[in-house]
Parts: structure tokens; C-alpha cells; sequence
């Protein structure tokens, strides 16, 4: 069953989104911020991370960042309740493979997930 | 020629009544043999009309007005010739005095300011008059209506009329714009000094003009009786109530005179007359005045107060929307919970194996995601709301925490850490809750714009609070480039802004807001090292004996 990381600030979404991955089939680890994630990650890379983009302390583009400093290649879907105008480049720069913005449709979801996978996949075997 | 609406026809009809109506009041208050009415209500009446009505009206009310004059008139045995003649000298007098009023103080009259009473006393309460006395007098002289000398005919219209313009026209005016519906806004109490004044008023005239025991040689001091009710109606009740204290004095000093009673009876008609108007004029004109500059002051500071308000509404519309990202924010996140915790339900649902305690987990978590978004709304609904000024005991920390949870998106989504240090017990401040949160969003939200240059460990916002012996201070501190000590001042100037979108009415509403709190609001910083900002206010004083009423 492929893992999905989810790192969110807030503990209601990281319930929803868990048992929406669940439901769907997959196997869901929550975190509630970038350092925790970090650290789990460091030991047990998922097969995709869903990845909240404004939360206290370290954002999502600081562990964007702080990944592709140190080398590490994941899928990584990021989600936000506050769009703004260049964001989504910015994260897409920083290695993301899908932006979506906050409430999220659960087929969008899932499709971006499995995306993010399949071009990971596709991208390690080239 | 344009049709003639209803409400024109509905006022012809009233000036015809009212002029109908006040000619026999003048009648009655004439002093038999004297030929004139110590006071002859109807040319004021028609002056008070039309300076209600728009000027091209006023022909409809003259022409309403003869038919009235004629029956009055006629009724008494006056020659058509003179009757006409006085229509004619009636209607010069109240179009000249309106006319010049108009010229003056443009729209209708209303007795709201010294300049519109000073334009009404001089060329309507005293040009106008004065010029229809002349045409009167002569008039009379040459129909040959009457005796007496030109000169004295000139003088007796004259004080008669000045007396009628001062007692009918303020009344008539401040009454106009009187609706029933206004009564129910009256408070008991209010209507409860209204009714002691003019007890008061009739009683104090009874006893000074009205009763038989009086005559002119036993008490002049009487004549004052009334003036102390007339003053209380003069500070309290507007030129409303003043004008309709003064029309009951004139009324009730006249019918004294005419029925033999009170200080004034006894002497020769033409005395008695003129003895009375210039009484009655000398009382009249002085507290028409105050009546009016009081009530043109407490406007003026009601103005204000409501301009403040206006200000402070506006400016918190302006901060709330550039707090929209952030509340954009704190809306999407419950509704993510709710959408995802809906659907993960749908697959589990189409799912084999339903797991009804997962379910009911799931529909408690829709609720309270619910229930949250619901908050958010209810908080910005009071903050939008226009309201008046609504003082109670508030707990500063309380607030402090209200408006981080106000302002919890921007924070997050501006990446600045809030850190707030609250002192673990705060006495009681007294004020306006959504107007003190207003000055606290206001500082938070300039602190994360001063800081938003900054990299990520340098958007760090310290609140704290702290009671003092006789205040609660609170204290917003940011890691901006702060201020310069040379633009300390400018920083509470309204319009004074350093940011692009900024109106520049935050800081120096926050300070009047406070200041109107009895407290103190002041910044204090050195260059590239943040600034912080203060606010104290005074601690609500609960001691059984000084405590003050909240509202």
C-alpha cells in the first residue's frame, strides 16, 4: 500500500485528509509541522507528501527548500487556504508536482497524488 | 403650468384654517376700545408658511389665505376697502420678511443655528414689520378707517406685529418638522421635565397675569414669575419647547390684560398694549437666543461625535479588508475539513465494511469544523457592524486573544509568530469592546506589514500585558526597521501612511479611540531595532461608592 505523508498545522484537517487517504486506499502518516515531517522523513521517505503551505514556524516552502538543499527527491502535492498570485511557481520551482488550493475536491486529491507518484516513478527510472 | 400636487392643496387648506383661525385669536386679544390686537397672529402665521414652503408655492398660499381674511374681516363690520387693504399690507408683511429670509438662509427656516435666528429676528421679527406698518398706517389713513395719528397708527401695528412674528413663527417652524412617530423616541424621564416645565410655566403665569387678586400697583416683581420655567425650557428643551413656553406666556399674559386681570390691567388700553409687547418682546428675544445657541452647540458636539463614529467605522471596514487573505484563510480550513471529512465518508460508505463509530467520529469533526467557520463569520459580523459606543468591563487579555484569533490567518499566512506573554490575573478595564479590539488589530497588523520585509526569524510580534497601580498596559512589539524619532509625531497624523494601500487612519483613529478611553496610546522605538507600541487604560473602578453607570 503506497504511503502518503500528510503535514498540516491544523489536527481537523490532518484527521480529514488521513481518512480520505485511507478511504481511497491509502496509507496515511500525519505530521503537524515541517521539522516533525523532516524528521520522520529522514528515516522513512513516504511514497507522496501532502504538504500544507502556511503553518507556524517553518512553512511549506521552507521544507521544499530545506529538501531540495539536501538532495531529496519526493513527490510532493502542496495544499493552501491562501492563494496568492505566485506561489504556485514558486513551489513548482522549489519541487512540488501539484499546487491545490484549500477546500480540496477529493478526486483532484487523489488524481494529483497519483500523478505526483507516477512522474516520481517515471522520473527514477530514467 | 404644472399640475398642483396634493400636498400643496393639503397646506392651502391649513394656511387658510390657521389664517381664519388666528385672525379671531387677534381679535380676542384686542383691548376694547383700542383698535389694534395686542398681538395679530395672522400675518406671522402666512410669514411661517411661507418660509416652510418652496417660493414657488407662495402664491397658492396668499390666495389661500383671502377667502380667510375676508370671512374674519367682514364678520366685523370693516369696510371691504380696508379689508382688502389689510390683506394687501398682511400678505407684504409676510412675503417681504420671508423673502429677505430666504435671500439669507437659503431652503426652509430652521432655527438650528445664531445665524438662521439672527437673519429670522432682523428682517422678519423686525424689517418686516416694520415696512408693513407704514403701508398699513397709510392705508388706513387714506380709506379713512379709524382715528389716530399716523404716527401712533405706525407704532401700535408695529410692537403688535413684532410680537406676533416673534411668538408664531419660531413656534409654527419648530413644530413643522414634529412627527408623532418622534414621541416614542422621547425617554419617560424626559417627558416627565416637559410636562413639570410647562406645569410649572401655566401655574407661575396663572398667578403673575391671570388671577384677579393681582393688579399694576402690587407686585411688578411678578412679572418674572414665569422667566425661571422659561429658562429651564430654554437650556433643556430646544427651541421647541422654548418657543411653545413663550407662545403660552404671551398667550396667557395677553388674555390676563384682556379679561382685567394680572399687572397690566388697569390703565389706559393703548398703554396697557404697548406695556405689555415690549415686556413680552424684552422676555421673548433673549431667550429665543440662548434656546438656539445651546441647541446649535449640543448639535454641533453631536455632530462630531457622530462624525467620529462614522470615521472609526470606516477605518475598521478599511483594516477588515485588508485583513481579507487571512480571513479567507480561516474559512477555507474548516470548509477543508468539512469537504474532505464528507467525502472520505462517501468512500467509506461505498466501501464493504462500514465502520459506524468512524462515522459518527467523522460527523462530530463536520460539526465542530462547522461550528468554526460559524465563529469566524460572527467575529467579523461585530467587527463590521456600525454601532454606537458600548462601554463595559473588559479583561484586556481576553481581548488580546480575541483579536489574535481575529487576526490567527494573517499571522499564519504572513509567517509572523504572535507571542504573547499576558500577565496571569488583569483588573477590569471599561470600554468599547469592538472598538479597543479595532486599535489592537490596527497595531498587530502594522506590526506584520513593518515586518513583512524581514526575513522568517525576524517576524516575531511580543504582546504583553501588565497592570499598573491604576491602569492595564498592553504592548505590541515588532523586529521592524522601526521608526524614526523625527517621524514620531507624523505617525498619528491621519493621512499619514508608509504603505502603498494604506489609507493612514489607523494609528491616529487608535489614538482617538483611546483617548476617548481615557487612556493613552504612544510608540517608542530605535532604528533597526523594532518598534512597540503602548495602550493604557484606566482600570474600572467597581468600589460600591464610585462606581459610575456604564452607560
Amino acid at each position: 500500500m503506497p504511503s502518503v505523508a500528510i503535514v498540516d498545522d491544523e489536527e481537523g484537517i490532518r484527521k480529514a485528509l488521513s481518512r480520505l487517504l485511507r478511504a481511497s486506499g491509502l496509507d496515511a502518516e500525519s505530521y503537524a509541522n515541517g521539522q516533525e515531517f523532516l524528521d520522520a522523513a529522514a528515516a522513512h521517505r513516504p511514497d507522496c507528501v501532502v504538504l500544507d503551505l502556511h503553518m507556524p514556524g517553518m512553512s511549506g516552502l521552507q521544507v521544499l527548500r530545506k529538501l531540495k538543499a539536501a538532495g531529496q527527491r519526493l513527490s510532493i502535492v502542496v495544499i493552501t487556504a491562501h492563494d496568492e498570485p505566485e506561489t504556485r511557481e514558486r513551489c513548482i520551482d522549489a519541487g512540488a508536482c501539484a499546487y491545490l488550493r484549500k477546500p480540496l475536491e477529493d478526486r483532484l486529491l487523489l488524481n494529483a497524488i497519483s500523478a505526483a507518484m507516477r512522474s516520481h516513478t517515471a522520473a527514477i527510472r530514467r | 403650468m404644472r399640475g398642483v400636487e396634493p400636498g400643496v392643496l393639503w397646506s392651502a387648506l391649513a394656511v387658510a384654517l390657521g389664517y381664519y383661525l388666528a385672525a379671531r385669536l387677534g381679535f380676542a386679544f384686542t383691548l376694547q376700545p383700542h383698535p389694534i390686537s395686542t398681538l395679530w397672529p395672522p400675518n406671522a402665521l402666512l410669514m411661517a408658511a411661507l418660509l416652510l414652503a418652496p417660493s414657488r408655492r407662495w402664491w397658492v398660499l396668499l390666495a389661500a389665505a383671502l377667502p380667510a381674511h375676508l370671512m374674519a374681516e367682514l364678520q366685523s363690520g370693516v369696510p371691504l376697502a380696508m379689508v382688502l387693504g389689510w390683506f394687501a399690507s398682511n400678505c407684504s408683511e409676510a412675503l417681504l420678511g420671508a423673502a429677505l429670509v430666504r435671500a439669507f438662509v437659503p431652503g426652509a427656516l430652521r432655527f438650528d443655528s445664531l445665524r438662521s435666528a439672527g437673519v429670522f429676528l432682523l428682517f422678519g421679527a423686525f424689517v418686516a414689520p416694520l415696512a408693513s406698518s407704514f403701508l398699513d398706517a397709510a392705508l388706513v389713513k387714506l380709506i379713512g378707517f379709524g382715528e389716530g395719528e399716523y404716527w401712533t397708527l405706525v407704532h401700535m401695528r408695529f410692537s403688535s406685529n413684532v410680537l406676533a412674528e416673534l411668538t408664531i413663527v419660531p413656534l409654527i417652524v419648530a413644530w413643522a418638522t414634529w412627527r408623532p412617530r418622534d414621541l416614542r423616541d422621547v425617554p419617560p424621564k424626559c417627558l416627565l421635565e416637559i410636562a413639570a416645565v410647562f406645569t410649572g410655566l401655566v401655574a407661575a403665569s396663572l398667578i403673575a397675569f391671570d388671577l384677579p387678586v393681582i393688579d399694576a400697583n402690587t407686585a411688578p416683581a411678578l412679572f418674572y414669575a414665569p422667566l425661571p420655567f422659561l429658562l429651564w425650557a430654554a437650556v433643556r428643551l430646544g427651541v421647541r419647547g422654548t418657543a411653545t413656553g413663550l407662545a403660552v406666556m404671551v398667550m396667557m399674559t395677553i388674555w390676563g390684560a384682556v379679561h382685567e386681570m394680572g399687572p397690566f390691567a388697569g390703565g389706559a388700553p393703548q398703554d396697557t398694549a404697548r406695556d405689555m409687547q415690549v415686556f413680552l418682546i424684552a422676555v421673548s428675544v433673549p431667550l429665543l437666543l440662548l434656546a438656539v445657541s445651546l441647541e446649535e452647540r449640543s448639535k454641533a458636539e453631536l455632530d462630531a461625535q457622530e462624525q467620529r463614529l462614522q470615521l472609526t467605522h470606516l477605518s475598521r471596514v478599511a483594516m477588515l479588508g485588508e485583513l481579507s487573505g487571512g480571513i479567507a484563510h480561516e474559512l477555507n480550513q474548516p470548509l477543508t475539513a468539512i469537504l474532505s471529512n464528507a467525502q472520505a465518508a462517501q468512500h467509506f460508505l461505498a466501501g464493504k465494511d462500514l465502520d459506524r463509530e468512524e462515522l459518527g467520529e467523522i460527523l462530530k469533526d463536520i460539526i465542530a469544523a462547522d461550528q468554526r467557520a460559524g465563529e469566524v463569520i460572527h467575529r467579523l459580523r461585530a467587527l463590521f457592524k456600525k454601532g454606537e459606543t458600548h462601554l463595559q468591563p473588559l479583561d484586556a487579555n481576553e481581548l488580546v486573544r480575541e483579536v489574535l484569533t481575529i487576526a490567527h490567518g494573517d499571522l499564519i499566512t504572513r509567517a509572523v509568530e504572535a507571542m504573547p506573554d499576558l500577565a496571569a490575573q488583569l483588573p477590569l478595564i471599561e470600554g468599547d469592546r469592538v472598538q479597543l479590539e479595532q486599535v489592537m488589530l490596527n497595531l498587530v497588523m502594522n506590526a506584520c506589514d513593518a515586518m513583512s520585509a524581514g526575513g522568517a526569524d525576524a517576524r516575531r510580534l511580543s504582546i504583553r500585558t501588565r497592570a499598573t497601580d491604576s491602569s492595564v498596559q498592553i504592548s505590541f512589539a515588532d523586529l521592524g526597521p522601526g521608526f524614526r524619532p523625527a517621524d514620531y509625531d507624523k505617525l498619528f497624523q491621519p493621512f499619514y501612511t508608509t504603505k502603498p494601500q494604506g489609507l493612514g487612519l489607523g494609528l491616529s483613529i487608535s489614538r482617538s479611540i483611546v483617548t476617548a478611553h481615557g487612556g493613552r496610546l504612544w510608540g517608542a522605538s530605535s532604528p533597526g531595532r523594532g518598534a512597540t507600541f503602548h495602550i493604557t487604560l484606566p482600570i474600572l473602578d467597581l468600589g460600591p461608592i464610585t462606581a459610575r453607570p456604564l452607560t
